[in-house]
């Protein structure tokens, strides 16, 4: 058991550091406060990605044949790490490079993988993922947008909504139902936004400009070529899915970031000399630390080729209460900062209220922490 | 980073469990507040596990694992201090090894008998002697560890001696200790909670079924593996301000999760019958340890930040604790 870096790992986070330094506007905080999904980040995470991935450093953690370079799950990590505490200049491309291209190596057509994987590559396609509905959000197997075959097409309607991202994307991974009486019987399409009937309606958010939509379908007919994988077969790419992205975001890493902006702000007011303020300060540090070394664990087993296991449900709690405390510390003794002070901290608390919510509620992480981790009974149902 | 156990580290922790099987379960007739055993006690130091640390591909590392299994065995026995502090001071000292904080001189002291080393740490030095009769005062302790009070000697300072070693060395490992041994107990304590809301059943169902219940389990759970990593990555540092943070993390996770562990046993967790309090009352003598976690806390905020600020590194760019 060791907790030093390998050397290779090092100089990785090291190069993207120097590439991040070197790509990173002056004012790239103040275009970082707008979000992930906003235009303004949008626009830039094209060229950013451009160039990241001429730097090799867009899909290191892709294979070779898919233009990457085969590295493992610690770089996919570390390169996580680095964009998001750097206020994720990827934009909403992170999401593509980190499950959405694995994905369709593994269960797309040859048609379907030439068509999507080389813009992703190139930093140059957005993603939006048609998952949550008005009535499916944590009981997703529930969802109602149906897709009916006729003949080679098949015809969308329903709703999706909270879809991130969804206004300025190209493509969204859509869940739909194609078998209305079972309730697995669901599939996955791959779907252009510019498909007639498709109707994107903004939801002003409190986490940032464009990041959260509704999203109608009308009678949006799309070939059959447009599925991905068979019919029904949605839950078993998406626990595919999953597993390549186990973590979801190392949401541990920026709020780190962010408690070490405000303690520095606060020392040169001189409120760090409050013990007060310092125990916090630490405590949320502490949480920071265990969300940051749980991931690992699920990394190191991920590296070691070990099947997903429970205790990425367990990470991910971890990740919801590093990233709570951080927010209620500067909430506590910085609230200033979330005025006009600082365009990191806001941006911070802007994002963190999505910690335990997106990609699963941490109530619901809690239950698989207690079902497949300290193996309780399961819940009647 | 590599966070799997090595092969070494998986066979002395196997051996370790075919050792220590024998005392996996309370005796039935049991009813006391601290289950202890010689020939536990003499199995493991003939056995060379409290002797791993000085191994130097094994070290302090290796060291807190196995602290971290033995404190899940019902039994109290006086391992942490013995694996992790005396490869500091010197491994002639004799067992038990007691640490005692010169800035809380009230607090009851584990295993604390005449014929222990008594390791004090004061502020600014670290000072070591041999417990007589005359230091002991026996305690009635509701704490799950045989206990006394440290009594008061004017000569003390004569009769005991300064070790060459830096009182932060010894406070960075007695923390790691501390944190290791947290991380072991709440992880059985859990254990047995969990085993009694799986089977007892009200309402019709097991306990473990209600989301009341195992949403606070699975938050215990989520701490007792964060407590297990932060000891673990402090002893692999041995960086102060990774120990401050492994030692407040473990204690406030301590805190909570022992009041939570009792109300999910009710009426059982109060009795002498069921051995969670042998887990739970052992946390609660932790608490106290090194001023407890506001004090941890405190001096985590100095070793992480002003250190840091002081030699002007931002801590996030540096790669230090931001980049582990």
């Amino acid at each position: 058991m060791k907790f030093e870096w390998a050397d290779e790992h090092r100089a990785f986070r090291a190069a993207i550091r120097a590439f991040l330094a070197k790509n990173l506007p002056p004012d790239w905080e103040k275009l970082a406060h707008h979000g992930p999904g906003s235009a303004a980040q949008t626009e830039f995470s094209r060229e950013f990605c451009g160039k990241l991935a001429q730097a090799g450093l867009l899909t290191p953690h892709w294979p070779v044949a898919w233009g990457g370079q085969g590295r493992d799950a610690w770089c996919q990590i570390i390169l996580a790490e680095e964009m998001w505490s750097a206020g994720e200049p990827r934009g909403a491309q992170y999401m593509n490079v980190n499950w959405i291209g694995p994905t369709l190596m593994q269960y797309g057509s040859d048609a379907q993988k030439q068509q999507y994987l080389p813009p992703i590559a190139r930093g140059d396609a957005i993603w939006c993922q048609g998952f949550s509905e008005p009535d499916a959000g944590s009981d997703l197997a529930s969802l109602r947008t149906r897709a009916a075959r006729d003949g080679d097409i098949y015809r969308i309607d329903g709703q999706k909504i909270w879809t991130s991202y969804a206004g300025l994307a190209e493509t969204c991974f859509l869940l739909v139902r194609t078998d209305p009486d079972r309730k697995r019987g669901i599939s996955i399409f791959l779907v252009p936004m510019k498909t007639p009937g498709i109707t994107v309606r903004p939801i002003p958010s409190l986490i940032g400009e464009g990041d959260i939509h509704e999203v109608f379908f009308d009678a949006v007919e799309v070939p059959a070529e447009a599925r991905l994988g068979e019919e029904g077969s949605a839950w078993d790419i998406i626990s595919f899915s999953l597993n390549n992205e186990r973590l979801g975001i190392p949401r541990y890493a920026l709020a780190r970031r962010a408690l070490d902006r405000a303690v520095s702000i606060l020392r040169t007011r001189g409120d760090f000399d409050r013990e007060s303020v310092r125990a916090q300060a630490s405590r949320a540090a502490g949480l920071c630390q265990a969300a940051r070394l749980s991931s690992y664990s699920i990394v190191d087993q991920r590296v070691r080729g070990m099947a997903g296991t429970s205790s990425s449900s367990s990470a991910r709690v971890a990740t919801v209460m590093a990233e709570r405390a951080v927010a209620e510390f500067v909430v506590e003794f910085l609230p200033d900062a979330l005025c006009e002070a600082d365009p990191l901290l806001k941006a911070h608390h802007q994002r963190a209220i999505v910690a335990g919510i997106a990609s699963g509620a941490a109530e619901i992480q809690l239950n698989l922490v207690a079902s497949d981790v300290l193996k309780l009974p399961r819940e009647p149902r | 980073m590599e966070l799997s156990l090595s092969a070494d580290q998986a066979a002395i922790l196997s051996a370790l469990e075919s050792l220590a099987k024998p005392y996996a379960a309370t005796p039935t007739n049991f009813r006391g507040f601290a289950l202890i055993s010689e020939a536990l006690d003499r199995a493991l130091a003939e056995g060379g596990f409290l002797d791993v640390a000085y191994e130097s591909d094994l070290g302090p590392v290796t060291a807190a694992l196995v602290v971290a299994q033995l404190a899940r065995l019902p039994y109290a026995a006086e391992v942490s201090a013995s694996a992790l502090v005396r490869p500091l001071l010197g491994a002639d000292l004799p067992r038990p090894i007691c640490l005692a904080d010169a800035e809380a001189p009230h607090l009851p002291i584990r295993f604390l008998a005449p014929g222990a080393t008594v390791v004090v740490l004061h502020r600014d030095r670290v000072r070591v002697f041999t417990a007589s009769v005359k230091d002991v005062r026996k305690a009635e302790t509701l704490f799950g560890y045989p206990m006394a009070m440290l009594v008061p000697h004017a000569d003390r300072e004569t009769t005991s001696r300064e070790v060459d070693v830096s009182p932060l060395a010894v406070r960075t490992i007695w923390r790691i200790a501390l944190a290791a041994e947290i991380a072991g107990l709440l992880g059985a304590a859990i254990d047995a909670a969990v085993a009694y809301v799986s089977d007892r059943k009200q309402f019709g169902r097991p306990l473990g079924t209600f989301q009341a219940v195992r949403h606070r389990l699975a938050e215990a759970s989520v701490r007792a593996a964060g407590t297990r990593w932060l000891a673990l990555k402090a002893a692999d540092s041995g960086d102060p301000s990774d120990a401050a943070l492994a030692a407040q993390y473990a204690q406030e996770a301590a805190t909570g999760v022992v009041y939570d562990l009792h109300q999910f046993l009710g009426a059982m967790g109060i009795t002498l019958e069921h051995p969670l309090h042998l887990w739970t009352y052992r946390l609660k003598a932790l608490l106290s340890e090194l001023g407890g976690r506001s004090a941890q806390a405190v001096d985590a905020a100095s070793l992480i930040w002003d250190d840091a600020e002081a030699i002007g590194v931002d801590p996030h760019r540096a790669g230090g604790h931001h980049g582990v």
